[in-house]
Formats: structure tokens, sequence, C-alpha cells
């Protein structure tokens, strides 16, 4: 699309300079310009178009606009201070990549995701083995004294603070409520049950435990009375890579 | 016609005999590229400030990268879960403006069609009809249904987000 061509009419030229009274509507006569219109105006008025000309590019006239470009001392005072600021921003970030790298940690964590019920292990971005586990099945039971539990696995961060190979499952009270049997004495023998936790566990507190399933079927629901529940091969997996202190993160 | 061009160039000449033209356009220049980088370090500035501030608290946040049309979960300097996301039809660019979101609304819908609102920036969901109507001028993002619930409960109203691109 080419460029409109500005037309200036001589009456607006002058008008603009004062030349003509405002109320002068007779226009019809008047001679109009353009910069491929040949010119044949007198010289008087090929003055004041040059004058208007240069006076509208030169730079002096750019002194009273409130534009005005900056001149080449202070276009090169802008370059220095910009030079000197990204020094300084470059600088600053630097710092602030070195402090989260030092926080980088190499080792190996676990993640669970009990919405899901997928099992992470992970370092850093790299995903280093996914498995389907069993989360809380998040329902409700009440004993017939008034006692109740609630089987939801907990979130938030927590620690491997104890390995065991072959654990052994000491019955709580609510296994015997849920199965409308009669709660034995604490230190009842017949509360230590072996084999249902599988080979191995990882322990993480408060009785919540990473360990195996006879209930391979539901692997991937939420069945469990709040522990993560794993399949063979994934828990033998999760337990060698797994050290204490190794850190579990539960959403 | 020749005296009007003559006349201009002198009165030009001698009002501004003093700038050097071949300078300005290299300066100008240097000016523009440095501009640029300046913007580009404060963006980088503001999303590594971000992830410092967020070390320190105990909260989940997302990462949200548009242009890869990925996101992380994130406790700490944790990745919790990667997942993808697939930017709306209706508005396929660049998505919303680089910098932190706080996730405003969870509202919840008939057979776990949940959503996300995250102010006015973008909403998060795994299916499009659920998405309210008044938002539907917002950039929307859908999620495979499980990732998409992982997120939802895993994240609580006024937890924050960081877009990049």
């Amino acid at each position: 699309m080419q460029p409109q061509r500005r037309r200036i009419t001589v009456k607006e030229l002058l008008s603009k300079h004062g030349r003509v009274r405002s109320g002068n509507n007779n226009v019809s006569n008047v001679r109009t310009y353009s910069s491929h219109a040949r010119s044949s105006a007198p010289l008087s008025v090929s003055l004041v178009v040059a004058l208007f000309v240069a006076f509208s590019v030169s730079p002096s006239s750019w002194a009273g606009t409130t534009s005005t470009p900056p001149s080449i001392e202070e276009l090169r005072g802008q370059v220095t201070a910009l030079q000197q600021q990204a020094a300084e921003l470059e600088e600053e970030n630097k710092g602030l990549r070195k402090f989260l790298a030092a926080q980088e940690d190499a080792h190996m964590y676990i993640v669970v995701d009990t919405e899901s019920n997928r099992l992470l292990l992970r370092r850093g971005n790299i995903v280093l083995h996914t498995a389907v586990c069993g989360t809380g099945s998040r329902q409700f039971i009440e004993s017939e004294t008034g006692t109740n539990w609630y089987f939801e696995t907990p979130m938030g961060s927590f620690t491997v603070l104890g390995k065991e190979r072959n654990p052994v499952w000491i019955r709580p009270d609510w296994s015997y409520v849920e199965e409308n049997m009669p709660v034995p004495a604490e230190n009842d023998p017949d509360r230590l049950v072996r084999g249902v936790l599988g080979k191995y566990a990882l322990l993480l507190g408060n009785g919540y435990k990473i360990h195996g399933t006879k209930w391979t079927d539901l692997l991937g629901t939420h069945f469990t009375h709040g522990c993560i529940s794993l399949g063979d091969d994934d828990l033998e997996v999760v337990y060698k890579s797994a050290q204490l202190g190794t850190k579990v993160y539960l959403y | 016609m020749f005296v009007m061009v003559l006349l201009s160039l002198i009165l030009m000449g001698a009002a501004g005999g003093e700038v050097s033209y071949d300078e300005r356009p290299s300066l100008e220049e240097q000016t523009s590229a440095l501009r640029k980088r300046l913007a580009s370090l404060e963006r980088e500035r503001d999303f590594l400030l971000f992830q410092k501030a967020m070390y320190s608290t105990d909260s989940k946040y997302l990462i949200m990268n548009f242009t890869r049309r990925t996101g992380q979960l994130k406790y700490k300097n944790r990745v919790l879960m990667d997942f993808r996301f697939k930017t709306s039809g209706k508005y396929p660019g660049r998505g919303p403006q680089p910098g932190m979101v706080v996730l405003s609304k969870k509202k919840e819908g008939k057979n776990d069609q949940h959503t996300l609102a995250f102010g006015g920036s973008f909403i998060m969901h795994w299916k499009r009809s659920d998405v309210p109507t008044k938002d539907a001028g917002m950039q929307a993002i859908s999620l495979p249904k499980k990732d998409m619930l992982s997120i939802y409960y895993a994240m609580e109203e006024g937890a924050l987000a960081y877009v990049i691109h």
C-alpha cells in the first residue's frame, strides 16, 4: 500500500504563519503543492516553504517539543548506564542461582500422589521409578465403645525413620473392630501377624509405613488403613533405593 | 524549487551541525538491545526470587511453562509431579503474562469436573464444558483427569503458580 502524500495548500501554510485571515473562505483558486507536483510558485512562497520544511525537520526545532530525542552524548550515557544495570542484574541473578543450586539435593526422594495412587522415586527432575500404590481408604469406622478411626494417608513431608525386612504387623484395635472381633489386650501375642506386610517395610513414624500387601488387585485404589502399599517388585526397588533419612513427600 | 531545497539543506545544516548522524543509529540500536536484555534479566530475576521465596515456605506451588505446555507441582525445591497440558483452541496465543499468579478459586464440579482459577490469568480443568461462562474469556488449559485431580487436591486456595514462557 502506497503511503498517502501530504498535500499542503498555500492558504494553509500562510494561515499557519498568520498571513491569511481565518475568515477568508475563498479557496477555489488556491494552488496546491505536493512533493511530486511541478512547482512554479513565486520565490516568496518557496522561501516560506523552505523555512517551514527546515524548521519542521531540523534538530533545532526539536528543542521546543516534548519528545526531544536524546543527543549523542545522552545516548552514550544511556548505553553506559544500561550496560551497568545489566551487569548488576547479571551479578544478582548469578547469586540467586548459586543460592538455589546450593539447596539442590542430589539425594533420591520418594513422592506419593495419594489422589492417583502413584509412587515415584525421583532425583530432581529425573524420575527413577514409577509404581502403582494403594493409599488410605478415606473410610470411617466406630467401635461399640464410641472410639472411631478415619483411614487416611497423612499428607506432608516425612523421613524414612527405619527399614525392616520381613516386617511383623502388630494388629491395632481397629482391625478387630472392623471384623467385629473382641479387642485383645495390648500385649496379646495374637496381635503379632507375620507375612501380611510383604518382605519389606519403610517406617515413616506414627505407625505409617510403606509396605507390601496381599491385596495386589486393589493397588491403584484407596484401600489401606493409611499406610502406602506396593506390589512385591516395586517394594523391593523402593526398599533398596531408600536410605534412613530419605525424604518422603505425600500429597 | 531548487532554491527551496537548497535553503532547506542550508538551514538544516545550520541548525544541527554538531550532531553526528553516523553514530546515532548504532547507539540507538545498542540502547534498544540493552533494554531487551534488561527486561529478560529482570524476568529471570523475578523467577529466581520466586523460587528462593518458595524454598522457605511450606506451600506447594506450580511452575507453568506455556511455551512447552508443561507444568510442575513443586514443594520447596522438590518436584512432586510433572504434567502436560493443552491450551484452548480459542486462545492459541502465547498464554498469560509471565509472572506469579494466585490460585483464586477452587470449584468442585459434578463427576470430578473440578476447575482451578488463577486470578484473571488462566483456568485449569480436565473438561472444557465445566469452565464457568464468566471465565470463558480467560486462557483455559486442560490436563488429563488424573493429573488434574491430583493438583486440585494438592493445592489450596491462595497457593501460588508461576507462569514462564
